[in-house]
């Protein structure tokens, strides 16, 4: 155990040192990154100046929305987004193949082998817009507070990674999956705006089969004392949960996917 | 002529193969106006109207703007062009018989025309009967903006194509499709039309090519203008088409100097 969690520390550090021999390049793609989302941010708090807040969430608050949005998802896709996206190619390549004879466990080898540093434009982004909303906000802090940021901060990064590795070990059975990561990034892009502004079904939706709601605007709202349609009281306990939750929803999944896998590749 | 019009239908038949890529990319569409139209819906809750723009025009700004006018994919060009600069098959499309510009043009307007076709035509007809879609303010209204919805088209292409031969430099063609992603986000009026940007904002948007691709078209498609000024504003349009295609074509011709191919 000790042995790999080393080697999966060693792989991680041979592609940081990889990518860092273009330093120039990787702050480019920070600044890019950062200014491709702050342009979306932008057009959300140019609807709020103009009409004060959307579905009663004001600009602070869709600030720390947005921000926790932002770096949950950099924490859970630095591991995994450019990795498992590859699944399609690697899987008819015939790659997948070699992986499954090396002694490591391929989905390990993958994440860790691959992490990318490139996120760095979202952490400072979604964590910049966190700090700065904060003070904004009447928050009581104490000792459940600082674990309800931390942990839900934590589970979103997990939920992430979950569904992209759901989504990239459906090319096991199908072969193409590329192509459902778009499906997937819909719904992102749904879960950066308060639920409570969608139609029962979506919000339904949002805490349950596709739950990109846990990632900002449950723990969000717990931080700002909002009720939760569908959750209620337990609104707090099911932010955290829903990563590890869905962590093994994603284990059981990948074996299954596994299970079924006959060879993709010539 | 031939082989541009030949290129079109091969990219529109690629598309089309794709059958189950192109139900969930429908779903997508149909996932991404429901965010928008419940975006208006909740801030026009407590208003009748802002700046004159009433609900129903701004669902109707949501369903076209969000549909044949969205500028999104379009950075797919950048990505593109990145990837066949990086994996040398540039060499290769350099002997082709069409120029590589008018080739990535041609490939592009396949799959926009599949995408107005087979996606956002259902989307806007599914999502038009469930919210309800505003037809244009008049006839001559109309007609105008199937002018715009080309002038939106080529200025989208051109951007996309002008930004993605930057590669050819920088090398870095990822970075350059996020500039591109976030300057098209917020001015080109795709989520927030410019007529609730603030005054020093709007009036710089106002002027740049980016607000003729969802801005202007839709403007023009609800009646915010009179038919001389909405032509007025087609012929500027068609000016920036003419200034992005001759820095397409004089970056094309500096971009080739750059290419040094070995081996064979």
């Amino acid at each position: 155990m000790r042995d790999t969690l080393s080697l999966l520390l060693y792989l991680m550090r041979l592609r940081v040192r990889t990518r860092l021999e273009f330093r120039a390049s990787l702050v480019i793609a920070w600044a890019a990154q950062a200014f491709g989302y702050a342009g979306v941010f932008a057009s959300i708090w140019l609807i709020i100046t103009r009409f004060e807040n959307i579905g009663g969430w004001t600009w602070p608050q869709m600030a720390l929305l947005l921000g926790f949005h932002t770096l949950g998802y950099a924490l859970g896709a630095c591991f995994t987004l450019v990795q498992l996206r590859r699944m399609e190619e690697i899987v008819l390549g015939g790659e997948f193949d070699t992986l499954l004879v090396r002694p490591l466990n391929p989905w390990a080898y993958l994440v860790f082998s691959g992490f990318n540093i490139e996120y760095g434009g979202h952490v400072l982004l979604g964590a910049g817009l966190i700090v700065w909303a904060l003070p904004q906000i009447p928050i009581e802090w104490d000792v459940e507070t600082s674990i309800l940021i931390f942990g839900a901060l934590l589970s979103a990064a997990l939920i992430t990674a979950s569904m992209l590795t759901m989504i990239g070990a459906c090319a096991m059975i199908l072969g193409r999956a590329r192509y459902l990561f778009g499906i997937y990034f819909d719904f992102w892009e749904l879960s950066r705006y308060p639920a409570s502004i969608f139609a029962p079904a979506f919000q339904i939706a949002l805490v349950s089969v596709m739950p990109l709601g846990y990632m900002a605007y449950v723990p969000v709202s717990v931080l700002l004392q909002r009720p939760v349609a569908y959750l209620g009281s337990a609104a707090e306990v099911a932010a955290l949960a829903a990563g590890p939750i869905s962590v093994l929803a994603a284990v059981v999944f990948w074996r299954f996917c596994l299970r079924r896998y006959q060879g993709g590749g010539g | 002529m031939s082989a541009f019009l030949a290129l079109i239908r091969a990219s529109f038949q690629r598309e089309v193969e794709h059958r189950a890529k192109m139900l969930v990319r429908i779903l997508g569409s149909l996932v991404e106006i429901v965010a928008r139209v419940s975006i208006w819906q909740a801030v026009f809750s407590g208003h009748g109207s802002m700046n004159g723009i009433t609900l129903s025009q701004m669902v109707t700004y949501a369903l076209i703007g969000g549909t044949i006018l969205s500028s999104w994919d379009a950075t797919m060009i950048v990505r593109d062009v990145g990837t066949t600069i990086r994996t040398g098959a540039i060499g290769a499309t350099l002997l082709r018989p069409v120029g590589y510009p008018l080739m990535l043009l041609a490939e592009q307007l396949g799959a926009r025309f599949f995408d107005w076709l087979l996606i956002s035509l259902p989307v806007i007809a599914i999502m038009g009967f469930c919210y309800g879609l505003q037809l244009p303010a008049s006839f001559g209204h109309g007609i105008l903006f199937v002018g715009f919805l080309f002038v939106s088209l080529a200025v989208l292409m051109l951007t996309g194509i002008l930004l993605g031969l930057f590669s050819f430099w920088v090398f870095d063609a990822h970075s350059l499709e996020w500039f591109m992603r976030g300057a098209l986000a917020t001015l080109s009026g795709g989520l927030v039309p410019i007529w609730f940007f603030p005054a020093g904002l709007a009036t710089v948007a106002h002027v740049l090519p980016f607000s003729w691709i969802t801005y202007h078209p839709m403007a023009v498609y609800l009646g915010a203008r009179d038919l001389a000024s909405s032509a007025l504003y087609l012929v500027a349009g068609g000016g920036w088409v003419m200034a992005l295609g001759l820095a397409v074509a004089f970056v094309w011709s500096r971009a080739c100097g750059q290419v040094v191919v070995q081996g064979g």
